[in-house]
């Protein structure tokens, strides 16, 4: 679109009208065992056994009311046709370049369309086996299927939570009992084999009475929860910071947790607040964290 | 046996990638006052246009009843007016049953789009889909060609070199006609090298944007010698849906543009396709389509697209001697230009594109995406 304002005049239209659709009954609980149950389900014929993903309420080729003939769908298929998107347009539901293919559910007659990622645009090809990848937050669309991914690539590697996803307030926890070998183990891994951790004559005549573990040791609990559990699979620590509380005893349970408290949109990092419990609800240790969330891997 | 229908006057503007300084109801009064000057028709109750379809529609425009800013133009204030927001070869159709139901005598068709003025065509086609399972993914008609391309391709063997011949003959054809004025020839380098929009298409592959207006005076079969010594009868028509979801459909066979070729031909008495026609204009809003459409219609032989590439067979069968729809020409109305380049070459108005000795020729349009909607109309000269 150019503009020529010199000769004459042209006014910009901004045509865009919000709107609420009614997906109707079918599309409704189409859409509800998807968000809900994050299960796919279809509608078969009886007479022709045909079975439609997305759904119809009637048979196209018998007539039948099918309405009530709900079946369930595995999350698995195979791509009958694809292509890949390289232009841009507002509408797209990502950047592109990207995959669009058509994917027929095993036990399905009708494949549909819907976004393939994890594989080499120069591997796609027809007949692909793919699996359903559920979106960690619902529209309440069939985008509550972010998209497809092959059977079987990076099998149980599943990414954490993307900067996009996170929000303030999400927490998670790992939870460990602290043993005497645990005290051993760490005290090679770091050299500390300062007394007060290994040998308990010593530690009695300490104002603590007893043997505690190092103070990194709980600390270091808080490493699989942002590295495996929130953000997740794919995160990088750029920070950690503690202040220790209270001591650890051999055979406490430390609960680690890491709660989002702050986005920071210009970095695309995520701020946590960090707290290490002992199973008497003591705080132990308090901190934070500054980590950066998983950025999506499917590229080409 | 119900009247025969016959074009008796065409007319076109330029089809131009921005007709910036034109509204379009100048474009229309440029191809109304072509036809007025040709045939002398005017709107007069007892001999003039009995009816006039306009074909336009709302999303392209960006206004509600597209045509209500056309109403002077079509002789709204004194008779019947219609319009079809659909491709501009239904208003040919729905004007033949128009005179052959006996309702009117004179028909006038006259489309326009101006594709620039908004700000992707795809944005556009992206609203024909349904907004619960195929909007969220983002599906338009280019992303839509190219599953039915990826699809055709593995049926018929056509190949990235296939393509780049096509568009390189369909640019020099373009070329030669002075409507197609903004025309740049390419080379098969060019277009091979030409960046992917949505695999296997390539940019050099695709239609480009256009703004242009069409329109057309039909008469039955007695009125016709009022307005012009060499109409072109309409012989047969023919058109077929295929299902909405692309996953219902076989998007490599052909399956709509197959019975409406059948639809078209019984109703012409044709039995031989191949050799029923002088020539032919298809719409090919890109590449692959060509020769895919060429094998849907019985005019080459089933997977026999890329062989037909291969020989040139443009050439023999004399197609799309204008340059086509990847020469330019709106989505709105592609195959309504392909029905009226078809009847310019058989009353011998072709000026540089003119065949040899036309005596017939088939029409084709399409719309919806990858071929969902297609229309074949037959026609011919005394």
């Amino acid at each position: 679109m150019t503009t020529e304002t010199k000769d004459c005049f042209t006014i910009d239209g901004k045509l865009a009208l919000p709107y609420q659709y009614f997906a109707g009954s079918t599309g409704s609980r189409f859409i509800i065992s998807l968000r809900e149950e994050k299960k796919i389900t279809g509608l078969k014929c009886n007479k022709c056994n045909k079975v439609f993903v997305p759904p119809r309420s009637t048979c196209e080729v018998c007539f039948e009311d099918i309405s009530d003939n709900w079946v369930e769908l595995p999350n698995t298929g195979t791509v009958t046709g694809f292509t890949i998107v390289r232009y841009e347009e507002p509408h797209q539901p990502l950047k592109p370049p990207y995959i669009t293919a058509l994917v027929k559910l095993d036990g399905a007659d009708t494949p549909f369309a819907h976004i393939v990622k994890g594989i080499p645009f120069s591997k796609m090809k027809t007949g692909l086996r793919v699996e359903a990848v559920f979106a960690k937050k619902t529209t309440a669309t069939i985008m509550d299927i972010d998209h497809f991914r092959p059977v079987t690539q990076r099998p149980g590697f599943e990414l954490g939570y993307t900067y996009d996803q996170l929000e303030e307030g999400m927490s998670a926890s790992f939870t460990k009992t602290i043993s005497e070998t645990d005290v051993y183990l760490f005290a090679g891994i770091s050299g500390d084999f300062n007394p007060m951790h290994l040998n308990e004559e010593f530690a009695k005549a300490t104002p603590l009475g007893t043997r505690i573990a190092h103070g990194a040791l709980p600390q270091s609990l808080i490493a699989p929860v942002l590295g495996m559990k929130l953000p997740g699979l794919g995160t990088i620590a750029l920070e950690v910071t503690t202040r220790f509380k209270a001591p650890t005893y051999f055979g406490d349970t430390i609960t680690a947790t890491g709660e989002i408290v702050e986005k920071l949109p210009e970095r695309r990092w995520v701020r946590m607040a960090l707290t290490f419990t002992n199973q008497h609800n003591k705080l132990v240790a308090e901190g934070s964290a500054l980590v950066m969330p998983p950025v999506p891997m499917d590229k080409e | 046996m119900a009247r025969k229908v016959g074009i008796c006057a065409v007319a076109q503007t330029t089809f131009q990638r921005n007709k910036w300084d034109q509204r379009f109801q100048n474009m229309a009064l440029e191809v109304l006052e072509s036809l007025r000057e040709q045939t002398g028709v005017d709107f007069s109750e007892k001999k003039g246009i009995g009816m006039s379809i306009s074909c336009s529609d709302d999303v392209f425009d960006a206004r509600t009843i597209s045509d209500n800013g056309l109403t002077d133009l079509l002789g709204g204030h004194f008779g019947c007016e219609e319009k079809i927001a659909q491709e501009g070869i239904q208003a040919l159709y729905y004007g033949l049953a128009a005179i052959r139901s006996g309702h009117v005598d004179v028909v006038l068709l006259l489309g326009h789009c101006k594709e620039s003025q908004g700000q992707s065509r795809n944005m556009v086609t992206h609203l024909s889909f349904d907004p619960f399972y195929t909007r969220p993914v983002g599906l338009d008609y280019c992303v839509s060609a190219g599953l039915q391309a990826q699809a055709y391709g593995e049926r018929s063997g056509i190949t990235d070199e296939h393509l780049a011949r096509i568009v390189v003959r369909a640019r020099e054809k373009a070329a030669e006609n002075p409507l197609l004025p903004d025309t740049e020839r390419v080379t098969m380098e060019e277009v091979l090298a030409s960046k992917y929009l949505a695999d296997p298409i390539r940019e050099l592959h695709a239609y480009p944007v256009s703004d242009g207006s069409v329109g057309m005076i039909l008469a039955a079969e007695e009125r016709v010698h009022e307005f012009t010594d060499t109409p072109v009868w309409i012989t047969g028509v023919g058109n077929s849906m295929d299902r909405f979801f692309l996953g219902d459909r076989n998007l490599g066979a052909n399956v709509a543009l197959k019975a409406a070729a059948k639809r078209a031909y019984h109703r012409a008495g044709i039995t031989d396709p191949k050799s029923a026609f002088d020539l032919v204009e298809l719409s090919d809003q890109y590449a692959y389509q060509l020769p895919m459409w060429m094998e849907g219609l019985g005019l080459c032989n089933e997977a026999g697209g890329a062989k037909w590439v291969e020989e040139q067979g443009w050439d023999r069968d004399q197609v799309n001697l204008s340059g086509g729809m990847l020469g330019g020409n709106p989505l709105l109305l592609g195959g309504f230009v392909r029905a009226a380049e078809a009847a310019l070459q058989l009353k011998g108005e072709a000026g540089t594109r003119q065949a040899d000795k036309a005596k017939t020729a088939l029409a084709h349009g399409v719309m919806g995406p990858a071929g969902q909607f297609h229309s074949v109309v037959t026609l011919k000269r005394d």
